[in-house]
C-alpha cells in the first residue's frame, strides 16, 4: 500500500515544519556562532567564520548583567514553583478522587482558571506583594508560578489518580495504614511517572514565564526570560546583536533540552491537560 | 461516606484551598474594592469608595476597545489559522509518525521557548540589516516590507503566534487522530469510502471533539496575548498591536491609574466569563451524543 512518491512529499512536508517552525531558535544559534563584524556584514543563515566569541563575552559581562544571576533566579524559582505546585495538589487531587471532596467547586475552578487572563489578578499581587515585602524575591516569584501550575497539575493528579486500582490502597487500609501513609507509600509511588511529567511540564511553564516576572521583580529576583531583554540595551548606543544572541539561546537551552528529552511525558501531559480539563 | 474519611478529604484539600485563597481570592476582593475607589500609591491601604466612574471611564476610552476589538481579532484568526494547520500536518504526516514516534519532538520544540524570548528572537530575525527574513527577502524579491509598521505589525504578529503554537494544535490532533480505531476504518473501506471521503465522513466527525477543544485552548492563550507582544513591539506601532492584557499593563505601571487598570480587569474577567459559560455550554450538549 505505501506508495514512495506520496512518502517522500511527507518527508518533504515534515523538513520544510521543522525548518519553518524552529526558525526562530535556527536564526538565533546561527547569530550567536557569528563574529559582531560578520553580523554586520553577513545577515544569512551561513556562517563564514564560526566563534563562540559573543558566548565568552555575555559572561565577560557579570558586573553589569549577570546571565548566571538571571539563570539561577528561573531555576530556583520554578523548581519551587513546580515542587510547590505539586505538594499542594497531590492531596488535593487524592481527596478529590477517593473521598469525593471539593470535586464539584474545586476541580471546575482549577479547570476555569486556565481559561482566565492572569493579569487580572496582577495589579492586586503586585500592591500586596508590596506591602508583605515578597516584591522581587525568588520565594515571592515561585508562590506565582506555583499558582499558574496549579490547574494544569490537579487535572493531571485528579485524572491519574482515578485511574488508580482501588484494592491496593484498600489492602493498604486493611493492614491499618492511615491516609496520609497510603498517600506517601502507596499511590505516590504509583504515580510517579505523573509526577514526572508534571514536574518537568510545569517546570518549563515555569521558566518561560514572562508577565510575573516583569511585573514583580526588578533585579535580585528577576527570571532570564525577562532578563534576557536588559542584553539588548547592554551597550548604550547599538544592540550587540552576537550577545543578544547568545543570551537568548542560553536562556532557551533548559527548557529546549528538556523538551527533546521528555517529549513523550510532555506530549502525553499537554494532551491529557487538554482533553481532560 | 464515613464522617472520619470526610473530616481527612477537607484537611487534604486545605492547603491548596489556602493557597488559593491567598493569591486568588484575596486579589480578587482587592480588584473589586479598587474598582469602584479612588485610588493611588498614596492612599493604597485607605481606598475613598466613588461607585462605578472607573467602570465609565474604561468604557468611554477608545484605546480600551481597540484593546479589547485587537484581542478578540487576534485570538479569532489566530486559533482558526493553527486548527487548520495543525490538523493538515498531523493527517499528512500521520504515516511518519506511526513508524517514528520521536520525530513529533522536533515540532513541538518551538513550544519549549517562552514567548517572551521568541518575541525578542524575531527583533534580531526581522531587523532590517542584521535580520535572516529581510536578507532572503531581499536577496529573492528585491524588496521587504516594514515588519512591525503600522501596516505589517498586526500580520507579523498572526505569524510569530501561528508558528510558535501550531503544534500545540498539531499535537493534540494527531494523538486524537491516531486514537481513532483502525476498524472504523477498515469498516468504511469495505464500505467503499477511501481518500477525502474516508477522511471527511469517517475522521474528521471523529476528531470534531479534539478539534472544538483546541480551538478553544488556542483563542484563549492568544486573546490573552502579552508576553510577545510586548518583547517584540511593545506598545509600538502607534498603539495599533495594544491587546487587553498589555493595556491593563500599561494603565497600571506607565499611567499609574490603578483603579482604571482594575476596572478593565474586571472587566476582561467578565469577558472570559461569558467565554466559559458559551464553552461549557457547547461540551455540555455535546456530552450526551
Amino acid at each position: 500500500m505505501r506508495k514512495p512518491f506520496v512518502d517522500t512529499l511527507r518527508w518533504l512536508a515534515f523538513i520544510a515544519a521543522v525548518a519553518i517552525l524552529n526558525f526562530p531558535v535556527i536564526a538565533t544559534l546561527v547569530t550567536s556562532l557569528k563574529s559582531e563584524a560578520e553580523i554586520m556584514t553577513n545577515a544569512s543563515l551561513m556562517i563564514e567564520a564560526p566563534t563562540l566569541g559573543n558566548y565568552a563575552a555575555v559572561f565577560a559581562m557579570a558586573d553589569r548583567f549577570d546571565i548566571l544571576h538571571f539563570l539561577t533566579n528561573s531555576l530556583v524559582a520554578s523548581l519551587i514553583g513546580s515542587v510547590l505546585a505539586i505538594a499542594l495538589a497531590f492531596p488535593a487531587a487524592y481527596a478529590m478522587a477517593r473521598f469525593g471532596v471539593g470535586r464539584t467547586w474545586l476541580l471546575p475552578l482549577a479547570v476555569n482558571l486556565r481559561a482566565v487572563p492572569l493579569i487580572i489578578f496582577a495589579i492586586p499581587i503586585y500592591l500586596m506583594y508590596q506591602q508583605v515585602g515578597l516584591l522581587d524575591t525568588r520565594f515571592g516569584l515561585a508562590l506565582i508560578l506555583c499558582l499558574v501550575n496549579v490547574p494544569l497539575v490537579l487535572v493531571l493528579f485528579a485524572s491519574s489518580i482515578a485511574d488508580l486500582p482501588l484494592e491496593i490502597e484498600e489492602a493498604g487500609r486493611v493492614d491499618g495504614a492511615g491516609t496520609l501513609r497510603l498517600l506517601v507509600y502507596v499511590v505516590a509511588p504509583m504515580s510517579l511517572n505523573v509526577v514526572a511529567a508534571s514536574t518537568v511540564l510545569a517546570f518549563i511553564y515555569s521558566w518561560n514565564e514572562f508577565l510575573f516576572g516583569l511585573m514583580l521583580t526588578t533585579n535580585s529576583a528577576t527570571p532570564v526570560s525577562v532578563g534576557a531583554s536588559f542584553f539588548f540595551a547592554a551597550s548604550g548606543g547599538g544592540v550587540r546583536w552576537g550577545v543578544a544572541a547568545a543570551v537568548m539561546i542560553l536562556a532557551t537551552l533548559p527548557p529546549l533540552v528538556l523538551g527533546l528529552l521528555m517529549y513523550r511525558q510532555i506530549g502525553r501531559s499537554m494532551t491529557a491537560g487538554a482533553v481532560k480539563g | 461516606m464515613p464522617r472520619t474519611s470526610r473530616f481527612e478529604g477537607r484537611l487534604l484539600i486545605a492547603p491548596l484551598t489556602a493557597f488559593l485563597i491567598a493569591l486568588l481570592g484575596f486579589p480578587l476582593v482587592l480588584d473589586l474594592i479598587y474598582s469602584i475607589s479612588r485610588v493611588g500609591f498614596e492612599n493604597i491601604r485607605t481606598p475613598e469608595l466613588v461607585g462605578f466612574s472607573n467602570y465609565a471611564k474604561a468604557m468611554a476610552d477608545p484605546e480600551f476597545w481597540a484593546a479589547a476589538w485587537f484581542s478578540l481579532r487576534f485570538g479569532l484568526i489566530v486559533a482558526v489559522i493553527q486548527v487548520v494547520a495543525g490538523l493538515g500536518l498531523a493527517v499528512f504526516l500521520a504515516p511518519l509518525f506511526a513508524r517514528r514516534p520521536w520525530l513529533i519532538a522536533l515540532l513541538m520544540l518551538p513550544m519549549m521557548v517562552a514567548p517572551a524570548l521568541v518575541g525578542l528572537m524575531y527583533r534580531l530575525i526581522l531587523h532590517e540589516f542584521v535580520g535572516a527574513v529581510p536578507y532572503y527577502l531581499l536577496e529573492w524579491y528585491g524588496d521587504f516590507p516594514a515588519f512591525l509598521g503600522r501596516d505589517w505589525a498586526f500580520t507579523t504578529l498572526v505569524t510569530v503566534e501561528t508558528l510558535q503554537w501550531t503544534p500545540f494544535a498539531l499535537l493534540i490532533l494527531h494523538s486524537s487522530y491516531a486514537a481513532i480505531s483502525p476498524d472504523v476504518r477498515e469498516a468504511a473501506a469495505l464500505d467503499g469510502a477511501r481518500g477525502r471521503r474516508l477522511f471527511l465522513n469517517i475522521d474528521l466527525p471523529l476528531m470534531l471533539p479534539a478539534i472544538g477543544i483546541t480551538f478553544f485552548i488556542r483563542f484563549i492563550d492568544s486573546f490573552r496575548v502579552f508576553d510577545n507582544l510586548y518583547t517584540l513591539v511593545g506598545p509600538g506601532a502607534g498603539g495599533s498591536t495594544t491587546s487587553m492584557s498589555i493595556y491593563i499593563y500599561q494603565a497600571f505601571f506607565k499611567v499609574g491609574d490603578i483603579g482604571l487598570a482594575v476596572a478593565a480587569s474586571m472587566l476582561l474577567l467578565a469577558a472570559s466569563f461569558v467565554v466559559l459559560w458559551v464553552i461549557n455550554g457547547l461540551t455540555a450538549r455535546k456530552a450526551p451524543l
